[in-house]
């Protein structure tokens, strides 16, 4: 008879190995590096320069210059770039983040060869017309005006604002700083953040010496440097707890952002925190999910994270509730983290956990792209592969003891940051 | 030299091949097995062939509060998650006008623990009220947060009706109204379970690194002793073909005006649904898309505007969606969308034009193939639309399309009296 009340026999998660990228530098110094995996014949190809944010001297400047390279080169008109690109079936994508920019291209592979001479033209010979860019701004303040009416926007906004100040991640654009933005200023940041050089380039997918081949054709030249380095200064601003309220009248539900300065990977606690933060609101089955939203009802979501950046780093809770009981969850909020400081998690869910999270890490490594994901934080921290690996024996050693101990260390409640967005109550 | 000439349609997609073997229970479960061993990982896709359509209008919304509700415990498996998380995995739920979807993930060692959850939860739900009175408020929850408290977020509350005037699609997955999801009963909820949620109105896929031996195995187990239901699927009554231009209007605290036309569009099983399809992309996909070329970035009367299909298994809709510019009347904004589509019809699409949006069907089918879930799901869904050999010969649905039927399938989709528009405006504006 079959015994359906025991759980059928599973296996700790072990033996995780973690395709990795072999590394090729072209004859200007810039580094390739190659994720072969998969078995569809598709690619994505990142070309990184030190273009973020962080390297900007005026607001919305990075931005906007990354999603100007595609609006025109000497050669060819917006329409025509996105014409020839969107006949290869191919997807390009220019985003600045806070700490660099990354131009990527999805192509499948046989039509690699016809896409790459357009990047090469973005990259070397964008003009970033007027016209065009008066279009974008327009476009980008509507954007903005709708997000604005977002509670979870403006509690995204207020919070990071709060923790990190007038630093880069806590500098948001304005109305008022999108119209100041200058076809000339952008063409500042395109020659010294672009075309000074290349971070390095990344392809993952099906990648064969072909495709190699056909990225060294067309980059490993004159027309491009290579530039590794980041020569910007990061101040750090000191962080004082604040207990903030944005007023939305008529807003049926309140957004909420609970948290605290942190510290990034580099940190050797970081590894370990993520355990820790898992259990809170990390994953479905997180206290925090189990109480408010599963036992009661309180909320659709709610999850806490750690937002990682190289230079710095923040950690919060985050979640809607319907405005007149949030007060009430706010206060579960507060009575389950300091529950986590008080008192040791029990074995069982811990050991769930655990799995959970490795499981988790095993998915994350799961096809080509997921694994260029994982290869492009250890860029971004100046780590090896070794991370993960000790990641894994870090989160598989973890005790309820340790965690205990981590949690008084860094969580403590009255040192957080409180935002609310919504109606009075 | 015309670029077109370099890629005949000859050389494009030889070798995308999903291989699977299927094959039916007594008990009237159709399973479905896919074996990729370049994941470490396995899927479980369970789809249950019930949507929001085989409500009872009076109780809309039932189809997915249900969904939430498979996760609150079975007959003997107190906590779903809890046990799914031990051994490493990962699940979610989906609902739609059309059909319920259920998918884990495992370590594919792991892959069992699916099978004991997912079958033990076909077998029977542990009914509670406590569970129900939590799950609803929960939907109610996600209700507010999705389609109230988002600016333009009940678009779909006010189109819908007024495309639909007789079949159920004319009310949104998650409810016509809170009231629905409040008033819903555990006996309501019982009902649902036994009507619906037997094997023989499910499919079963596995996908990922599993053996198709170790699959059998497992299914026999776990699935075969579940018996299959009598069950009766609602009928309802197909749309009539809409003979008049309608139109509302809503006023909001918006930003900024939109404007959504929705036209009545042919269903996904029609050989004319390709033709469609590939008629929003040349209008509306991508930054060389007509719309994006002549009216956000020429003319500058729109800050975005799509065009995009619904794909629902009965005729669905093809809907053209946009954000006027600040100081364009909305009248303005929407002849130009006319203009636009009437010059479309009358001097038609070039060879490379065609070309394009084949391409871009390659590159789209070829990234969603990537992983073994969304396999899964492609597979499953192929068995609702009742060919699952569907999942390889869908490119080539795509590739046969001609130029003359793309025009004919603008020319009969696109007329006034198959339209329904809403012009969904800003306070402000007022």
């Amino acid at each position: 008879m079959l015994n359906r009340k025991e759980a059928p026999f599973a296996t700790e998660i072990s033996g995780i190995k973690i395709k990795e990228t072999v590394e090729h530098t072209f004859q200007n110094g810039i580094k390739l590096y190659a994720l072969n995996a998969g078995n569809e014949e598709v690619l994505k190809l990142d070309i990184v320069f030190n273009a973020g944010a962080i390297s900007q001297v005026y607001k919305g400047q990075a931005n906007f210059t990354a999603k100007m390279l595609s609006e025109g080169t000497s050669k060819y008109t917006a329409a025509e770039i996105a014409e020839k690109l969107d006949f290869y079936g191919a997807y390009f994508q220019a985003k600045s983040g806070t700490d660099d920019a990354v131009i990527t291209l999805y192509c499948i592979n046989k039509h690699l060869t016809n896409c790459l001479p357009f990047i090469v033209e973005i990259l070397t010979d964008s003009i970033i017309p007027e016209n065009d860019l008066a279009i974008l701004k327009k476009n980008t303040i509507q954007n903005l005006i709708v997000n604005e009416e977002r509670n979870s926007f403006l509690a995204r906004r207020t919070f990071n604002q709060s923790i990190f100040g007038n630093t880069v991640y806590g500098g948001y654009s304005t109305k008022e700083d999108i119209n100041k933005i200058e076809q000339n200023i952008l063409v500042d940041f395109y020659k010294n953040q672009y075309q000074k050089g290349i971070k390095y380039i990344l392809v993952s997918g099906l990648v064969n010496d072909m495709v190699i081949g056909t990225i060294a054709n067309n980059f490993d030249n004159n027309l491009f440097l290579s530039n590794e380095r980041n020569n910007h200064n990061y101040q750090e601003t000191i962080f004082e707890k604040e207990t903030i309220f944005v007023e939305k009248p008529n807003s049926i539900q309140s957004a909420i952002r609970i948290g605290k300065k942190l510290f990034n990977r580099n940190n050797p606690d970081f590894r370990e925190v993520q355990l820790l933060n898992l259990i809170l609101g990390g994953y479905f089955g997180s206290r925090l999910m189990k109480n408010i939203r599963e036992e009661k009802g309180l909320t659709y979501g709610i999850y806490s994270a750690i937002e990682a950046y190289p230079n710095d780093a923040c950690w919060y809770i985050d979640t809607e509730m319907n405005n007149e009981l949030c007060e009430k969850g706010i206060e579960e909020i507060y009575k389950e983290v300091k529950l986590l400081r008080t008192k040791k998690i029990g074995q069982d869910e811990l050991r769930i956990a655990k799995n959970y999270l490795l499981g988790s890490f095993m998915r994350s490594i799961d096809g080509p792209f997921s694994l260029a994901d994982r290869f492009k934080i250890l860029k971004d921290y100046n780590l090896s592969y070794s991370y993960y690996y000790e990641y894994i024996e870090i989160i598989k050693n973890s005790t309820s003891e340790s965690l205990l101990e981590l949690a008084n260390k860094y969580f403590n409640e009255e040192s957080f940051t409180n935002v609310r967005v919504g109606a009075k109550n | 030299m015309n670029v077109a000439q370099l890629f005949s349609h000859d050389n494009i997609i030889k070798n995308i091949l999903i291989k699977y073997n299927q094959y039916q229970l007594p008990n009237g479960l159709t399973v479905i097995h896919h074996f990729d061993d370049s994941t470490q990982l396995c899927v479980l896709n369970m789809l249950y062939n019930v949507g929001s359509k085989h409500e009872n209008p009076n109780k809309t919304g039932f189809a997915h509060l249900f969904e939430h509700l498979m996760f609150g415990g079975s007959v003997n498996i107190e906590d779903f998650d809890t046990e799914l998380q031990d051994a490493g995995g990962e699940s979610n739920a989906f609902t739609s006008n059309d059909i319920t979807n259920y998918y884990l993930t495992l370590p594919a060692n792991n892959i069992e623990t699916g099978f004991w959850l997912e079958s033990d939860r076909m077998l029977s739900l542990d009914f509670t009220q406590e569970s129900l009175d939590i799950q609803r408020n929960v939907v109610i929850e996600e209700f507010k947060e999705r389609y109230l408290s988002q600016p333009y977020g009940d678009v779909w509350l006010k189109i819908l009706p007024l495309a639909y005037k007789v079949h159920p699609y004319n009310w949104p997955t998650i409810g016509k109204e809170i009231s629905h999801i409040e008033n819903a009963t555990l006996e309501d909820v019982k009902a649902f379970f036994k009507n619906f949620y037997c094997p023989n109105n499910a499919v079963l896929v596995l996908a990922g690194n599993i053996e198709l031996e170790k699959c059998k195995e497992l299914v026999a187990k776990w699935f075969e002793p579940i018996p299959s239901q009598q069950y009766t699927k609602p009928s309802y009554s197909l749309e009539p073909k809409q003979t008049e231009a309608r139109e509302e209007t809503v006023y909001a605290d918006v930003p900024a005006n939109m404007i959504v036309k929705a036209y009545h569009m042919p269903a996904r099983t029609s050989n004319d649904y390709y033709a469609a399809d590939m008629l929003t992309d040349i209008l509306g996909s991508g930054k060389s898309s007509r719309f994006y070329t002549e009216l956000v970035k020429n003319k500058n009367l729109f800050s975005e505007l799509d065009a995009y299909i619904t794909g629902d298994v009965d005729a669905g809709l093809l809907l053209i969606e946009g954000k006027i510019s600040d100081n364009i009347t909305v009248k303005d904004a929407e002849k130009a969308i006319i203009d636009l589509l009437e010059d479309f019809k009358l001097n038609g699409i070039g060879d490379d034009e065609l070309t394009k949006i084949k391409n871009k069907s390659e590159t789209n089918i070829r990234f969603n193939d990537m992983t073994v879930l969304n396999k899964a799901m492609k597979l499953a869904y192929a068995w609702v639309l009742g060919d699952i050999e569907l999942v390889n010969k869908e490119i080539d649905h795509y590739l046969n399309v001609t130029k003359e039927n793309i025009m004919e399938a603008a020319k009969n989709i696109i007329t006034p009296t198959n339209c329904s528009t809403l012009y969904y405006l800003s306070n402000h504006a007022k």
